[in-house]
């Protein structure tokens, strides 16, 4: 269990000068992942009723009631206009990070997001997008002369903060997510181990073990999942706020 | 027993990742604590507040974790790349 810790299976394509890996299972995950939050979404949007004047069913009041948690806690104390055209993109993310997190409680499956090369994407994916709202609300001149606040000469600063920015919000989610990894395993092992060691203890090693690795995942995977969701898409939201504002 | 160099770089790596785990998690767990132990001093005093709060709470809590974050990527380095 513990030998195969750290390895992967690699896919390498070359496209003459050019060679392009791809991790299988991180790839196959994140799909699954994606089809199941299609899924889900084809299955919620039939509880949108055609007219208006429909009663509210359980699923449409569910929908509603999620979507205004969602932009109480993301989106909370954000210009409207802002908060409007970051929305679909922040929940998505948000919904995006909390099933991959989720899937590993799946045994044999994997979460798409103890790989870095995902989480690494997806802050990238929201720097970019931070100097992306920045320079259409406030124009490009103003954004990148607040590089040079307060001072001109603390322009390295400014640039090495982004960087670590970037840097640590990758890899917080990775961290957290491959931490938990590590530890279910470790801790279903060692625990292991403690039990073929003793004597007469071997009946209750299995009920044991089941119960210990439920409870692990749960925690890992469902509580500290739904943290590190939560955690990963507020500060996006703050990320593009400070920039854009 | 023979100790060759390889074995003796073995060991140190483990140790290496043991400390840096170790010491690295002290930081942000008393800082963490801070942080929730105020955060729930202001929400027993008002309790309307208590949704802005916890979503400040979580933001600097998840920005405090850096450090730790931090020394779990170079105990990960440590036992896996070197």
């Amino acid at each position: 269990m513990l030998e195969r810790l750290g390895q992967k299976l690699i896919l390498k394509l070359e496209l003459g000068p050019l060679v392009v890996s791809f991790d299988v299972v991180t790839v196959a995950m994140s799909l699954v992942v994606s089809l199941i939050l299609i899924a889900l979404a084809l299955w919620l949007r039939r509880a949108i009723p055609r007219d208006p004047e429909a009663p509210v069913g359980r699923k449409l009041a569910f929908l509603v009631g999620a979507f205004d948690f969602f932009h109480e806690q993301l989106l909370g104390g954000f210009s409207p206009e802002l908060a409007k055209r970051l929305f679909p993109m922040i929940t998505t993310l948000f919904l995006y990070v909390l099933f991959s997190n989720w899937i590993s409680i799946v045994p044999k499956a994997e979460s798409p997001t103890q790989n870095l090369n995902v989480t690494m994407g997806l802050a990238l994916m929201v720097y970019a997008l931070s100097h992306y709202y920045a320079i259409r609300t406030k124009g490009a001149r103003v954004h990148f002369r607040s590089y040079l606040e307060p001072y001109p000469f603390l322009l390295p600063m400014n640039i090495i903060g982004d960087f670590g920015r970037t840097l640590s919000h990758g890899f917080r989610l990775f961290g957290n997510i491959f931490g938990g990894t590590i530890l279910i395993t470790i801790v279903l092992s060692l625990t292991a181990k403690v039990i073929a060691a003793i004597p007469l203890a071997a009946p209750f090693g299995l009920v044991f073990g089941v119960g210990l690795g439920t409870f692990l995942n749960a925690w890992f995977g469902v509580f500290i999942g739904a943290i590190q969701a939560l955690v990963f898409a507020l500060l996006a939201s703050v990320y593009i706020r400070l920039m854009a504002t | 027993m023979n100790i060759s160099g390889e074995h003796l770089v073995q060991a140190i790596k483990y140790l290496a990742a043991g400390i840096a785990m170790g010491l690295g998690a002290i930081g942000p767990a008393i800082g963490e604590g801070i942080a929730a132990a105020h955060a729930l001093d202001g929400m027993a005093r008002q309790p309307e507040m208590e949704g802005a709060l916890l979503r400040t709470m979580i933001i600097g809590q998840a920005i405090t974790e850096s450090t730790g974050i931090y020394s779990l990527v170079v105990a990960i380095i440590l036992l896996f790349v070197v």
